[in-house]
């Protein structure tokens, strides 16, 4: 196969450092972890913290009083759990190398249906509260402060996008739907956020003018929007502009299995990153709209000192968009965003390393191996597939591991038919294998998986039994 | 480091709503103290508005800055009427010119709203409103005493510039605003303005 790109450095040269040094910056990057937890929920305490500095407890003097408090501090927290959804999916990169993108992501999913609950109780017991002190039931109450106050009107429209995110969010709700529908769903939260704002600080008395707790809102307000503009629209736009990426040619791998090289600028910058995803956005007739998430499946190649040098993907006809992906035509330009996620020598915490993938799930694997640092003996790649064929770039994979001094197993075969929590082919599950005989010391390693969702879940429960702890597993979802 | 994290985020939680809580403390103590000099204000604008229309512009604006009150009153007469144009004040006015210029106190209706009810009384002399007072705030709270003290006297030197109830309504005193200037413009209704 003439698709090899080998490697223009000695692999991982420049980022060796000594014995340690994992653990070292492994216990950093915990430290920012639960920094990152600590400010979210000092944030919400701050919400809560304004009404209290403001004496809202005397709200709890008239039951009217006690409820429309209760309604306030529901509204506080739920806005400040709206915030933290809007930073998490905000692509910052301190949260995204501390956390990785796809658990950022899981905590943005998990605030959904707390922060929903929150502004639903804020406008319920609010509207009960300023009933009972107008002698209105809530309904009459709510259609007043429609009627008669000034940007309510706004504030219940709000709401009722808010609820249509939420919803379309569910699984079960999603699911039935194509990704671009709940993608245009989703971009309501930007009109649910803007419309919700003119009340908080109109009718709300916390933030009213000449108090700190306005410019406290405001900076927090101000703060999340910026970092949203910065980064997931401006980084995306400088980035295309300063690597300048053009299709170089398309080469089929295996059937169905295509590699997209990509020659651009100041890729040197870009260095490390493999095994990274960026987003992809193929700037030709029919799917420029279009993104596309992929890891590198090789280091950036540098042709000289100025970055000048070549990207390469390898994708595999998943989805609709990725069966187009195979007719892109050389010439074509690209826009990329990122790297983002920790699927990378970011996330090490130990000095060997166990990377197990399967099918095209190789493929960041191939581009891991290549830069992450290892001394010769301290790394083992699994590759699974269910024939030979199926190891994409797995004779890439033997020579960076002959260079470096990998072990490499290929395991063939279709799955057990009977044993269905199994990982390996049928033929190893019946001579009892497990993941422990294929690497002995993975108890003291970092397990990198990379494959499909069911299969994934096998390997991580077969690496947990063989003593592997959650902060030394490092998985990548790849079926979106 | 879990436990880390959780013991952390409890820790600064609890620290920062305990501040909160504090500062809130505090904020009661003085609100209370602002509840009772505002009932104060309120008693002797009131017995002065009753006096006389002179007398009344006199004696408020030792409450609330007595150079502005000149000020405004006089300069922005000529912009008062071009604004006041819009809703049949221009047109009434060379009518109706002695009502105006004899001037006098107007009272406007009384609106409920959810925190109280609010009322103002304006003065006028030789067409302009020279001063409003707030007879009525939102009081029912001390939340609403709080916002009603700030508001009064920003919505006054609002109307007094524009000569109209046709002025922004305060940040986070929106009932109270709007309540306040429907009070102003059964005033200024009254007064034939």
């Amino acid at each position: 196969m003439n698709t090899h790109l080998l490697p223009a450095l000695p692999a991982g040269s420049r980022d060796r450092k000594g014995p340690g040094s994992f653990r070292a910056r492994h216990r950093r990057r915990l430290l920012r972890t639960d920094l990152l937890a600590t400010a979210a929920w000092a944030s919400i305490a701050a919400a809560v913290a304004l009404w209290l500095a403001d004496g809202g407890t005397s709200g709890f003097s008239t039951l009217a009083g006690a409820f429309t408090s209760l309604g306030i501090v529901a509204g506080l927290a739920g806005m400040d759990l709206v915030l933290l959804m809007l930073l998490l999916a905000a692509r910052i990169p301190l949260i995204d190398q501390t956390v990785g993108h796809d658990r950022a992501l899981e905590f943005h999913r998990k605030l959904g249906k707390p922060s929903l609950y929150l502004l639903l109780a804020h406008g319920i017991l609010i509207a009960i509260g300023y009933g009972m002190t107008e002698g209105l039931d809530p309904v009459s109450e709510a259609v007043s402060l429609w009627v008669l106050v000034p940007d309510m009107w706004l504030a219940f429209i709000s709401m009722a996008l808010f609820i249509a995110v939420v919803v379309t969010s569910l699984v079960a709700v999603r699911r039935r739907f194509p990704y671009e529908f709940w993608y245009a769903v989703h971009l309501l939260t930007y009109a649910a956020v803007a419309t919700s704002l003119p009340h908080q600080f109109s009718v709300g008395g916390l933030f009213a003018e000449g108090t700190w707790q306005r410019w406290y809102w405001l900076a927090v307000c101000i703060a999340t929007g910026a970092a949203l503009l910065h980064y997931r629209v401006l980084e995306p736009v400088i980035a295309t502009f300063r690597h300048q990426l053009t299709v170089s040619r398309v080469v089929q791998v295996a059937p169905g299995v295509v590699s997209i090289e990509m020659h651009g600028l100041r890729l040197n910058e870009l260095a490390g990153t493999g095994g990274r995803f960026f987003i992809w956005r193929f700037l030709a007739p029919g799917l420029w709209w279009h993104p596309h998430p992929f890891s590198l499946s090789a280091e950036p190649l540098q042709f000289d000192a100025s970055g000048r040098g070549l990207l390469r993907i390898t994708v595999r006809n998943l989805g609709r968009g990725s069966a187009q992906l195979a007719g892109v035509k050389p010439g074509t330009k690209v826009a990329v965003e990122g790297p983002y996620g920790i699927f990378s020598t970011a996330a090490r915490s130990r000095d060997r390393v166990v990377m197990i993938g399967a099918g095209i799930g190789i493929t960041p694997l191939r581009a891991l191996l290549e830069s992450t640092p290892f001394a010769p003996g301290q790394a083992t790649v699994i590759l699974r597939g269910r024939s030979e064929q199926e190891l994409y770039l797995g004779d890439e994979i033997l020579d960076l591991a002959r260079n470096r001094g990998a072990t490499v197993f290929h395991l063939t075969g279709a799955r057990s038919a009977r044993h269905t929590g199994s990982w390996l082919p049928d033929s190893a599950t019946n001579a009892g294998h497990r993941l422990a005989d294929y690497a002995p010391e993975i108890a003291d390693a970092d397990v990198y998986v990379c494959g499909p969702a069911a299969w994934a879940r096998n390997v991580i429960a077969d690496a947990r039994a063989a003593g592997v702890r959650e902060d030394q597993l490092h998985y990548e979802r790849f079926d979106w | 480091m879990r436990i880390r994290a959780a013991v952390s985020a409890a820790l600064a939680s609890a620290g920062i709503l305990l501040a909160g809580w504090q500062s809130g403390i505090h904020v009661e103590d003085t609100r209370s103290a602002a509840a009772s000099t505002s009932a104060g204000i309120n008693g002797t604008t009131g017995t002065t508005g009753a006096t006389g229309a002179t007398g009344s512009t006199g004696s408020s604006s030792s409450s609330s800055g007595s150079t502005d009150t000149g000020a405004s009153g006089t300069g922005s007469s000529g912009a008062g009427t071009g604004t006041a144009g819009t809703d049949s004040g221009a047109a009434a006015e060379p009518t109706t010119g002695a009502a105006a210029k004899a001037g006098g106190t107007y009272t406007g209706s009384v609106v409920q709203t959810r925190f109280g009810a609010v009322q103002v009384q304006i003065t006028v002399k030789a067409g302009a409103i020279t001063d409003v007072e707030a007879l009525q705030l939102t009081d029912d709270d001390r939340k609403s005493v709080q916002i009603s003290n700030r508001a009064a006297p920003l919505l006054r030197s609002e109307v007094l510039a524009a000569q109209s109830a046709d002025v922004q309504t305060i940040g986070g005193a929106t009932v109270t605003s709007v309540a306040y200037l429907n009070s102003l413009q059964a005033a200024i209704d009254a007064a034939n303005l």
